[in-house]
């Protein structure tokens, strides 16, 4: 990413179905584990 | 058997509720006292406000969730609160009689979410104002019939100037106002309208992408990423102006009046504008024994419960002092009394307050809201259920140790939407644990947009629902 617009291969992955099906695997492992931590304080 | 009386039944108060009803509720008696009946799940009113959901797919009725864990729900606006001990009680009045309501207590959680402070800005908000907002469901549903009436006139060729962002120079809650820019920017779209539309970001923020959190910073590829450049990339792309640094002072009809870090005074023309107001306390009155009001001595001028944070410390102090915030919420003179979500008193703004050669202050108020109010909540309600079981409270979690993971959509769509994700530890910079300029932990920190997060935001929407609903496993959500 510059600091401009994204750029044309940046918008390609945004959509890229089964890219983003990995991104969101990713993502929820990652959200979940850090906020279920939160669980135990 | 202990009273527990919890305020409110939004995202902290309902969290709270939850934990209490089903860990106290057969032996002790939990109560909720809220004005409205129904649970609304805030998030997706900004798709409310678009035309994109029903209203009625964002709330559910709160007394056959309360008949299932054993809490126990009044109907009624919470009015005074009376916390000398020997004596405690809250005094309401019932929604709809309009008669009086009792309700005594060994333990109070306040969680009654914000008081929208349109009469802060002249001219602001739906009702005496000119501007619209997305923070009650009646308000994103008038900001959805004036959204849709906006587009018949642009279906008709009329090219319209929209103004979205912040209606307050202290207000809070960009992420809102972010998410609904988008989502209107990607309705228009699709609807082949975006060319009819001129659509500016005018916010108090010290810098784009800022939020009141002074910014998300995230590592990649050993290159520090700040949301600055990631939200400025974003409107560049989408043709969205932005004016960041200004306090909007009064609005007329068509006519947004601000003054910005410069101290230079501007007018900005509008069709249509969503802009958040000021976030104060609720305002209760706090009565003492003898029946005088001592409101000054538990709440700050905002309205705002005091807790257990270090207030008074100038921002220099205060960024560099993670212990200054509240850890279990719990309001020092009255040890039985509980604070959640926006209504705890926090001890300072997050971002960089500034104030202009006018002597006028430009400082975005921390956000508190989602999922901060949901971990408050369960903090609050875990302490209680120590204290009833004659344990100290063993839980705390400070906004320095939080992570927030916040999902802004653009557009609603399964196939083709979009969504900014961003996560971020801790909320409030701690610059003792992470030494870093930011204080954040910037590997867990995340910012990403993709059809992913829109899948995310579907996602959430129906797993908190079922959270606050209590259905079977929603210990296995987190807040």
């Amino acid at each position: 990413m510059t600091e401009q617009q994204f750029s044309r291969a940046e918008k390609f992955w945004m959509n890229f179905k089964l890219y983003q099906l990995w991104r969101f695997i990713v993502l929820n492992i990652k959200i979940y584990t850090i906020a279920v931590q939160s669980k135990w304080k | 058997m202990a009273k527990i009386v919890v305020i409110g039944a939004g995202f902290a108060g309902q969290t709270a509720a939850i934990y209490l009803g089903t860990r106290l509720g057969k032996k002790h008696e939990v109560t909720v006292i809220s004005n409205r009946d129904v649970f609304g799940y805030v998030p997706s009113w900004v798709w409310v406000g678009v035309g994109h959901m029903k209203p009625e797919d964002t709330v559910f009725k709160l007394k056959p969730v309360y008949d299932r864990i054993n809490v126990r729900f009044v109907h009624a606006a919470a009015k005074e609160i009376h916390p000398e001990p020997g004596d405690q009680y809250v005094l309401g009045e019932e929604i709809g009689t309009g008669n009086p309501v009792r309700l005594d207590y060994d333990y109070l959680v306040i969680a009654p979410g914000p008081l929208l402070n349109f009469a802060g800005t002249p001219g602001l908000g739906p009702d005496n104002g000119f501007t619209h907002s997305i923070c009650s469901l009646p308000h994103a549903v008038k900001t959805r019939d004036a959204y849709l009436a906006l587009v018949e006139r642009m279906k008709k060729g009329e090219k319209v100037k929209i103004v979205i962002g912040t209606g307050h120079p202290l207000a809070t809650c960009q992420g809102a106002a972010f998410e609904y820019i988008s989502n209107v920017h990607k309705d228009l779209l699709k609807r082949g309208l975006r060319d009819k539309a001129d659509i500016l970001w005018l916010s108090n923020e010290p810098a784009l992408g800022d939020f009141g959190v002074n910014g998300v910073q995230v590592k990649r590829n050993g290159i520090v990423m700040k949301s600055e450049e990631f939200i400025k990339s974003v409107f560049l792309d989408a043709g969205i102006r932005w004016q960041v640094q200004t306090g909007v002072k009064k609005v007329e009809d068509g006519k947004i009046y601000w003054e910005n870090y410069e101290g230079q005074e501007g007018v900005t023309e509008f069709d249509f504008a969503m802009l958040i107001p000021q976030f104060k306390g609720q305002p209760f009155k706090y009565i003492g024994k003898d029946g005088e009001d001592i409101s000054s001595r538990i709440v700050n001028p905002a309205g705002f419960v005091m807790v257990d944070g270090k207030y008074g410390l100038p921002y220099a102090e205060l960024s560099q002092t993670p212990e200054a915030w509240p850890a279990r919420y719990q309001n020092p003179t009255y040890p039985n009394m509980f604070a959640a979500g926006i209504a705890f008193a926090p001890p300072g703004p997050i971002s960089r307050p500034f104030t202009n050669p006018n002597n006028f202050m430009i400082a975005p108020a921390p956000p508190r809201t989602g999922m901060v109010s949901g971990m408050i909540g369960r903090v609050v309600a875990l302490n209680i259920v120590d204290m009833v079981n004659g344990r100290e409270p063993s839980h705390s979690e400070r906004m320095t140790e939080m992570v927030a993971a916040c999902i802004a959509s653009m557009g609603d769509s399964l196939w083709d939407g979009s969504a900014v994700a961003i996560v971020m530890r801790p909320v409030v910079p701690d610059r003792k644990k992470y030494q870093n300029e930011y204080g954040r932990d910037l590997f867990i920190s995340h910012l990403e947009m993709g059809l992913a997060g829109a899948w995310m935001k579907f996602m959430l929407h129906h797993t908190f629902i079922w959270k606050f609903k209590a259905l079977p496993g929603w210990q296995l959500i987190p807040e």
